[in-house]
This record gives C-alpha cells, sequence and structure tokens, in this order.
C-alpha cells in the first residue's frame, strides 16, 4: 500500500520535473508571437511582426515599439557562427578520430598520458580555457578574430569528438579488423572497408556534437572574439545584457527550432547503427 | 618490418592532435600560469617581474602589507563556493527521484523520456537563461502571471537575488547531474532491492542500505561534473544577479576586460583551476578505483 503512494509520488515528481525542463521554453516560444508593444509578457494578439522585424522587414508594431537592432549584425553574427561552426567541427573531427585511432587501437607507453590529455579540456571550466587562450593570443601578438576563435573552439571540441570515437572504438570487437588484416588486406583498406564503416556514426555523432557546442560556445568565444567577429550567442548576450526586447523572443525560438533539428538528426543517426 | 609500420602509423595519427594540444591548450595555460605570477602594469599590461601578490590580494593581502582589511575577494571566493555547492545540493535532490522514476518506466518509454531530457542540453545556454529573465524580471511571466490571479498586490523582486541564481543555475546544470545519477540507477541490480525488501526491510532502510550505496559513484559523478562549471559561471549571476551576486567569475571577467589587471585575473583562473584538479583527483582517487574494481 505504501509503496503504491511512493510510486505514485515519484511519478508526480518525474512530470514536474519534465514541466520544470520544458515550461520556461515553452513561455518563450508562446511569447514570441505576442504583439503586445509595451509589455512582453501580457497577451494582446497573435503575431508574425517580430520574426519579420529580425529579417530586416519592418511592420507597424515594430516601427512603433522602436525596438531595432541591426539585422545587418545579426546576420554577420549568423554567419561568423556557421563559418566558425563549419571549420571547427571538420577540423576537430578529422584530429578527434585520429587520435582516438591512435589511442584505441595501438598499445604504446604514453597511452595514459593522452587519455588524461584529451579529457582535461572537457574538465576545465570554460572561463579558465577562455582566459589562458586570450592572454596566450595577446602574448604572442595573434590578432582576435575568426581564426582565434575557430582554434578556441578546436582545442576543446577535439575532445568530444574523441571521446565519441572511443566510446565506439571501445564498445568494437576488433576481430573483424585482424581477420581482414590475416586475409591480406593492407592496413588502409582494412580502415576504409572494416574500421570506417564501424565507427562511422560515432563519427557523426561527434561531428554533430561539436557543431552544435560549436554554434553554442558563449564564454570562450566572449573573451576571444575580435571587435568585427562577433558570433550569435555573444550578440544575444550582449542584447540582453542592454534590455530585454521582443525580437530576442523570436531569436530565441528559432534557435530553438535549429538545435532541436540537429538534436534530432544526431539521435536518427545514433538509432540507424 | 611491420613492427616499424606500424610505429610511423601511430606516430602519423597522434602528431596532428599532439602539435594542436601541445600549442594551444597546454600553451594558454601554461602561460596563464606565468602571467599570474607577473607584476600588473600601471596602465593595464604586464611588468615582467616575479610579484607573487597577485594570490595575496585575494585574501586582501596587497602591494606587500595588508591592506585595511576587507577581505572582499575571499568573500567572493567563498561566495561562489557555497553557491555552487548549493547547486549540487539542489540538481542532486531534483534528479534523484527523477533518475529513479525514468528507470522504472517500460524500456520504451525510457529512452524517449531520457532524450527528452537531454534535449534542452543542446539548446543554447543563452537562450535558456533568456527564458529565466523573462520568467523572473519585475515585469515579468511571474508576476504578471500571479498579479493577474490576484495571488499578490506587488510584483516580488527575485530577480538579481541569489535565489534567482541558483534557479538559473539549477536549470542550465540538470542534465549534468540527471546522467551520471540515471547511468547508475539502471546498472542498479534489481534483485538486491527485492532481496532487500523480501527479507523485511522497510522501504527507507532498503534505499539507505542498498541503493543509495551503490549509485554512490553516480552521485560523485554528478556532484564533479555541476560543481565544476557552476563555480566559475560567470553568465548566469551576471544576467539573473546583477551587481549585488557576484561570484568569482566575474571577478575575473572585470579583471580583464574592465579592471585590466590582467595578473590579478589569471591568479583567480588559476585558483579556479587548481579547486577543479583537486576535485578531479580526489575523485579519480576514491571513485574511479572501485568503479574499475567492480
Amino acid at each position: 500500500m505504501k509503496l503504491k503512494w511512493l510510486k505514485r509520488l515519484l511519478t508526480l515528481h518525474g512530470l514536474l520535473f519534465l514541466f520544470f525542463v520544458y515550461a520556461p521554453i515553452i513561455i518563450v516560444v508562446v511569447y514570441s508571437f505576442n504583439s503586445h508593444p509595451v509589455n512582453m509578457m501580457v497577451w494582446k494578439d497573435f503575431t508574425f511582426d517580430w520574426y519579420l522585424s529580425i529579417f530586416g522587414q519592418s511592420t507597424k508594431l515594430t516601427e512603433q515599439t522602436l525596438y531595432v537592432e541591426s539585422t545587418d549584425q545579426l546576420v554577420g553574427a549568423v554567419k561568423n557562427s556557421l563559418i566558425v561552426a563549419v571549420s571547427t567541427t571538420i577540423f576537430s573531427t578529422i584530429v578527434g578520430v585520429a587520435t582516438a585511432l591512435a589511442v584505441y587501437r595501438h598499445h604504446f607507453r604514453l597511452k595514459p598520458f593522452y587519455q588524461g590529455l584529451l579529457y582535461m579540456p572537457m574538465v576545465m571550466p570554460d572561463i579558465v580555457l577562455g582566459i589562458a587562450l586570450l592572454v596566450f593570443f595577446v602574448n604572442f601578438s595573434i590578432q582576435l578574430g575568426m581564426m582565434s576563435i575557430i582554434i578556441g573552439h578546436c582545442t576543446f571540441l577535439i575532445s568530444y569528438v574523441f571521446v565519441v570515437v572511443s566510446a565506439r572504438l571501445a564498445g568494437m570487437d576488433d576481430s573483424l579488423e585482424q581477420a581482414s588484416a590475416d586475409l591480406g588486406a593492407n592496413p588502409w583498406i582494412t580502415f576504409r572497408r572494416v574500421t570506417f564503416p564501424q565507427i562511422l556514426p560515432g563519427i557523426v555523432g561527434g561531428a554533430l556534437l561539436a557543431f552544435i557546442i560549436s554554434m553554442d560556445d558563449l564564454v570562450i568565444t566572449y573573451f576571444i572574439a575580435g571587435v568585427d567577429s562577433t558570433t550569435l550567442p555573444v550578440f544575444i548576450y550582449g542584447m540582453l545584457r542592454r534590455g530585454v526586447k521582443p525580437e530576442i523572443n523570436a531569436i530565441a525560438t528559432l534557435m530553438l527550432v535549429f538545435s532541436f533539428a540537429i538534436a534530432s538528426l544526431g539521435l536518427y543517426f545514433r538509432k540507424r547503427s | 618490418m611491420p613492427g616499424k609500420q606500424e610505429n610511423r602509423r601511430l606516430i602519423a595519427l597522434l602528431t596532428p592532435g599532439s602539435i594542436f594540444l601541445g600549442i594551444f591548450f597546454l600553451g594558454p595555460l601554461s602561460v596563464m600560469i606565468v602571467y599570474s605570477f607577473l607584476e600588473p602594469g600601471l596602465y593595464g599590461g604586464v611588468e615582467w617581474n616575479f610579484y607573487h601578490l597577485n594570490y595575496g590580494r585575494i585574501l586582501g593581502w596587497a602591494d606587500g602589507e595588508w591592506e585595511e582589511f576587507d577581505p572582499v575577494y575571499a568573500e567572493i571566493f567563498f561566495r561562489s563556493v557555497r553557491i555552487a555547492f548549493t547547486n549540487v545540493v539542489i540538481t542532486l535532490l531534483i534528479c534523484y527521484p527523477a533518475a529513479i522514476w525514468v528507470s522504472g518506466l517500460a524500456v520504451r518509454w525510457r529512452t524517449f523520456v531520457v532524450f527528452i531530457i537531454t534535449l534542452p542540453f543542446f539548446v543554447s545556454l543563452v537562450v535558456r537563461l533568456f527564458c529565466w529573465v523573462l520568467i523572473l524580471r519585475p515585469s515579468g511571466f511571474m508576476n504578471t502571471t500571479l498579479m493577474g490571479l490576484g495571488l499578490i498586490s506587488e510584483p516580488i523582486d527575485i530577480i538579481y537575488t541569489e535565489t534567482a541564481v541558483l534557479i538559473g543555475m539549477a536549470y542550465i546544470m540538470l542534465p549534468f547531474m540527471f546522467l551520471p545519477l540515471y547511468a547508475s540507477i539502471e546498472k542498479l541490480d534489481r534483485s538486491l532491492v527485492e532481496a532487500s525488501s523480501d527479507l523485511g526491510a522497510k522501504p527507507y532502510q532498503t534505499f539507505l542500505r542498498v541503493i543509495l550505496p551503490a549509485t554512490l559513484p553516480g552521485i560523485a559523478a554528478g556532484a564533479v561534473l555541476v560543481f565544476i562549471p557552476s563555480l566559475g559561471n560567470f553568465v548566469v549571476p551576471d544576467l539573473l544577479g546583477g551587481a549585488k551576486v557576484l561570484m568569482i567569475g566575474n571577478l575575473v571577467e572585470q579583471q580583464f576586460l574592465s579592471a585590466r589587471n590582467w595578473p590579478f585575473g589569471a591568479a583567480l583562473s588559476v585558483m579556479i583551476m587548481l579547486v577543479m584538479f583537486i576535485l578531479i583527483i580526489f575523485y579519480v582517487r576514491r571513485i574511479g578505483r572501485s568503479e574499475i574494481a567492480r
């Protein structure tokens, strides 16, 4: 009898937990369609105007509120974010996969050192890494800009790819690879025909994770972005610091949709494997 | 010689990662540590002299003498530790029952619910915090709704308090606590729980004697994963805590972007890093080994 109540309480807690996780997000999405020009949280009418204003279309509502943040800046920030995310994803995936193959398919003395080295950037608080990179770049007169952001992101995204791919490698039976080698295939063919197809879901998963984290990174980018190379999260953070505007709702909703799409894509690839 | 070839392959695979992380990860950390021992220049910048008082300044000891004792930095440091620790406790209390609930669901549902819980983790941090700014602000969702319902007559000032910081912090760190807890609870041998209750143990006894000890590694992992990013966080206190709830991360940011005392900022970062290392070493020594032994 008592246990039944306990179970019910647990279910209630679980549902409240999900509510706590999703309610804030839903509120933002719903109120991004609110046409109240002064108080964003008082529901007036349904409107698409905030979305239009992000894309540079001025409407009666947005003119009246005078909340005009330059669209060019926003578009520039999105563009910078995409350039950074794509370049870091490509670079960190290649390096991360190579390192994972080295560490999990070979025996060598420095193996524990490399495992430690690759886990370190993941547990390092991002403010520490951001500060360290800033001091480093300034000290060696490396100009802050897109290049410094890309380098900064790679320092920790290599680790994420490494961890995802090495989980795949560790769970994989290497007898197929040995069979391939025994049957006379050279290492390259073994890799291409046997190892690569098996770790491909891991590579795709790692790359997607790297892409999403790079798109989202705020703290490290905040310290090492130059004047002309603001990324989207840094741009929104700046907007938020200057005051809350209804357009941020719309931008936030679009970003939510984007992140959910990428995460679902990741899940799809994992399911297929 | 296959051995030689294999060696060459290994070196080829390892070189890019070693060079990149050597220069751009270990390099910056070393430079930061060096900077934390340099003298701050008068107008920003650094003087290349050895200067150990950046660390003294944290405790109120600066420029070779005790300043009028005003441990403002030490206070901020301890507040950060307190907030980070409170956040660990809050997320643990929220996530533990939730993880038990999820692990008791049918398998089909379980994967789905875990996916749903981790999904917001992929949403931009700024966006997730923005949600809470909207809710907690004086004219925000919470106050408008409560006042609309007639439950309160004056808006509650919750934003720019420690409570707001704790809410935001717990919200963004939930997945870090949930996932390791869930992993360890799911691994738990159900037959042990049944045996315990069959032998007449009351539910709370089963929990304290069987479930809790078996899931301790998950709790420890979650605690470390939540504590470390909470300690150095500066975005949450900046957006939800304002000037009143400064944390060590805000202090570091100020030193670099407005006060321009880089060596002091570097010293503060080194402190955050040290706390991290101590926790990780402790974790690996205590929990990591027993985990491997299992």
